[in-house]
């Protein structure tokens, strides 16, 4: 992953050179420690020498990390010296198909507990490591949540669903009403953001499941973009700017209050008793209503309100997310396979739309 | 038939190992903490340490958020050292990034960081009290200091725990005006506390027959065990990260490195008595230094883009060596984030530690790791 300036030994490397004459090693650059790789047969080899050799000594193991590239897992050591006071990270790679190291908890008390963790986060088995056991997770857990295939899949999966219910509900409501949705102009650019940002991942994804280096992934990730700003500008402009719809709840509230306002103000000049008002306003209120339905102007709303749809779109995107929980917390309760689920809640979606539909 | 009944008398008693289950949920477990004990009458005889029950995935979640927003998961991981925890990313991120933090801030910086320390072994001794039977003494004055930090660190932070106050470059605002009087305060509120959580502890009777001589480390142990911080340094080792790999701003301030002699829990506390006084010298030198100017590194971009590198960026937490390991491909989010806690490798060995001892030592010395389980799981 590091494309660093030519690296040098530094002068611990240089030692673990003179100590360790014919192991093959990469040099990799950070900018605290001196790190080397080594291929995984030397390995154990490599650490005993780091361990006992005199000039070397490292006594300490500091900190032990997995690391998943996808193709191949990475363990990393950081070892201090309390006899030298120097510090060397040491790397060993293992294929994912094939994740078996040599354990260096014989040498290194420390390295126990750091290499169940890593093994339960990353399936990494340590040879001859004496107790293997789940430290952090259950047992039986059976996925290995580190690992990059392991999204946070439920967070993901929740909001996929949630945003799909919404863009349903607004085509939905496109088609009942006849109309194009609705899109004002930061909408737009907000929704045109994200599909580059969708097209991005993919594409860097697929890059990296290829094995791409970094700037073949840049690449074709710029590739990608062009190609969709190209489709973009190539398919007729969404209508701009959608009049405004006549007169949103608000309004509408605003409108009815007034109303209410005016009406008891007028009950009480002329001297109504409280029953009577009550009579009043709620005529007055009748008369503004049939009003609206009748799109006819007049009276205190100045402006008409459009037919009320049976459901607005946020109630309608609502209700879809209640059915998805519902039948999510159904299918567990049933015990059902993730598979399984996902169809059991799009079936539950489906007929939800029926429903709406007639 | 009468006689045969009487021989088992005579006879040697056959005893059984019985296993005693010591938390999840226990008041002297400091968390949740679960400790499966195998014991011989009074004497553990094999000890299994159980944890995961306060796992959150911390390692896992910085890795879908980008370099600022991972600062928050770090206060949630030592929870009586934030600043300190906070400190160790922020640097981590600065190293890979080549960011330069300005020196207000990093004076800023340490001076917290000090402070924060303190109320952490207060916070420690006050417990420790509590696990060895001085129900509450202790606590009691330990809590009257670490209150009035906690307000101070309120006052500049806006929170009571999870500050969230360093950022990459520097930090998030500016302290307040009277900071320096302020501080000034504290280190006298501190000076004065440790004198007399001094006189409640060094020489207290309970506190010398329960600690003195209790679970003794070597210093290969220690070392092979992977200790670090406090524990370490009770079996005489000299081991201080801000002295032996100085980072920030340490390498200006003079202060001494409080050594144990057999590593045995009484060290463990001294040891954490004399390191809140040394912290106290650090803060007074920091602020007779706090220079005027910006807190924030210039350039800083709202989308900070760490170029692809690695490193293992580690600080001297009240606890020991709390490590992060950060890897970035370039892009504006960690490709890996790994956190070293302290008390993970501090306990791992309690099983070496406990063997042999009563059960009531084996809380004693449970005590004495200062573990942080919201740390210990991540």
């Amino acid at each position: 992953m590091q494309e660093a300036p030519a690296p040098t030994p530094g002068p611990v490397i240089t030692l673990v050179q003179q100590a360790l004459p014919g192991v093959a090693f990469e040099i990799v650059m950070t900018p605290m420690d001196e790190c080397i790789v080594v291929r995984r047969d030397d390995f154990r080899r490599v650490m005993e020498t780091l361990f006992r050799d005199e000039r070397l000594k490292f006594d300490y193991l500091r900190c032990q990390s997995g690391v998943d590239y996808i193709t191949e897992l990475e363990s990393v050591y950081h070892l201090y010296s309390f006899t030298h006071k120097h510090s060397l990270a040491v790397k060993v790679r293992c294929p994912a198909g094939d994740t078996h190291i040599p354990t260096v908890s014989d040498m290194w008390a420390a390295a126990n507990w750091l290499e169940r963790e890593t093994h339960e986060m990353y399936g990494m088995v340590f040879d001859g490591h004496p107790d293997l056991r789940p430290l952090l997770l259950e047992e039986g857990l059976g996925y290995y949540p580190l690992l990059k295939s392991h999204p946070l899949a439920e967070i993901e999966e929740w909001q996929e669903d949630y945003l799909q219910a919404i863009e349903d509900a607004k085509t939905q409501m496109a088609a009942a009403t006849g109309t194009e949705p609705v899109m004002d102009e930061k909408a737009m650019k907000i929704q045109i953001a994200q599909q580059k940002a969708a097209i991005i991942k993919k594409t860097r994804d697929e890059a990296r499941a290829q094995g791409l280096s970094d700037v073949d992934q840049k690449a074709a990730v710029t590739a990608a973009l062009a190609k969709f700003e190209e489709e973009l500008a190539s398919q007729p402009q969404a209508g701009g700017v959608a009049a405004a719809p006549a007169m949103t709840k608000v309004e509408l509230a605003q409108a009815k209050a007034k109303v209410i306002t005016k009406a008891r103000a007028d009950a009480r000049a002329q001297g109504m008793s409280t029953e009577d008002e009550k009579k009043y306003v709620a005529e007055q209120l009748k008369e503004f209503s049939a009003k609206l339905e009748a799109g006819g102007g007049g009276g205190a709303p100045a402006a008409a309100a459009p037919a009320k749809p049976a459901m607005s779109r946020i109630e309608l995107a609502q209700a879809k997310a209640k059915l998805i929980t519902k039948a999510r917390a159904d299918a567990r309760a049933q015990g059902m396979s993730t598979e399984d689920e996902k169809k059991y809640v799009a079936e539950a979606l489906r007929k939800f739309s029926e429903e709406l539909g007639s | 038939m009468a006689r045969e009944t009487l021989i088992p008398i005579e006879r040697d008693l056959d005893t059984v190992d019985i296993n005693v289950n010591v938390g999840p949920q226990h008041p002297a477990t400091h968390g949740v903490f679960r400790m499966l004990l195998q014991v011989d009458g009074e004497v553990v005889v094999d000890l299994d340490p159980i944890i995961g029950y306060m796992h959150r995935g911390n390692e896992k979640l910085p890795e879908n958020c980008d370099f600022r927003q991972a600062i928050g998961y770090h206060d949630r991981t030592d929870y009586l050292a934030q600043f300190n925890t906070e400190h160790c990313f922020v640097m981590a991120v600065e190293k890979l990034g080549g960011i330069v933090p300005t020196e207000r801030a990093e004076h800023i910086r340490v001076i917290l960081t000090e402070l924060n320390r303190v109320t952490s072994h207060l916070m420690f001794v006050g417990a420790f009290g509590t696990d060895i039977g001085l129900f509450g003494t202790s606590f009691m004055y330990a809590f009257r200091d670490r209150e009035t930090i906690q307000g101070f660190f309120e006052e500049i932070t806006g929170e009571r725990m999870m500050y969230n106050y360093f950022r990459p470059g520097g930090v998030a605002w500016d302290v307040p005006e009277n900071f320096k009087e302020r501080c000034t305060e504290m280190v006298k509120v501190i000076r004065s506390g440790i004198k007399d959580l001094e006189g409640l502890m060094m020489g207290n009777e309970v506190v010398l027959a329960r600690c003195r001589g209790l679970s003794p480390t070597s210093r290969e142990q220690a070392i092979n065990w992977g200790l670090s911080g406090p524990m370490l340094r009770a079996c005489g080792i000299d081991h201080d990260i801000r002295r032996a790999e100085p980072y920030s701003i340490y390498d200006r301030f003079e202060f001494d490195i409080p050594v144990g002699v057999q590593g045995d829990v009484y060290d463990r506390l001294i040891v954490r008595l004399e390191e809140m006084k040394q912290s106290a010298r650090i803060v007074e030198q920091a602020l007779a230094a706090l220079p005027e100017g910006p807190i924030m590194a210039e350039g800083m971009k709202r989308i900070l883009r760490v170029p692809a590198g690695e490193i293992y960026m580690r600080v001297e937490s009240p606890r020991g060596e709390y490590g992060v390991y950060l890897v970035s491909t370039g892009t504006e989010k960690p490709y890996r984030h790994k956190v070293r806690g302290a008390s993970f490798c501090n306990i791992s060995p309690l099983r070496e530690m406990s063997i042999g001892h009563y059960v009531s030592d084996v809380i004693t010395i449970l005590g004495s790791t200062d573990i942080v389980l919201c740390e210990v799981d991540r």
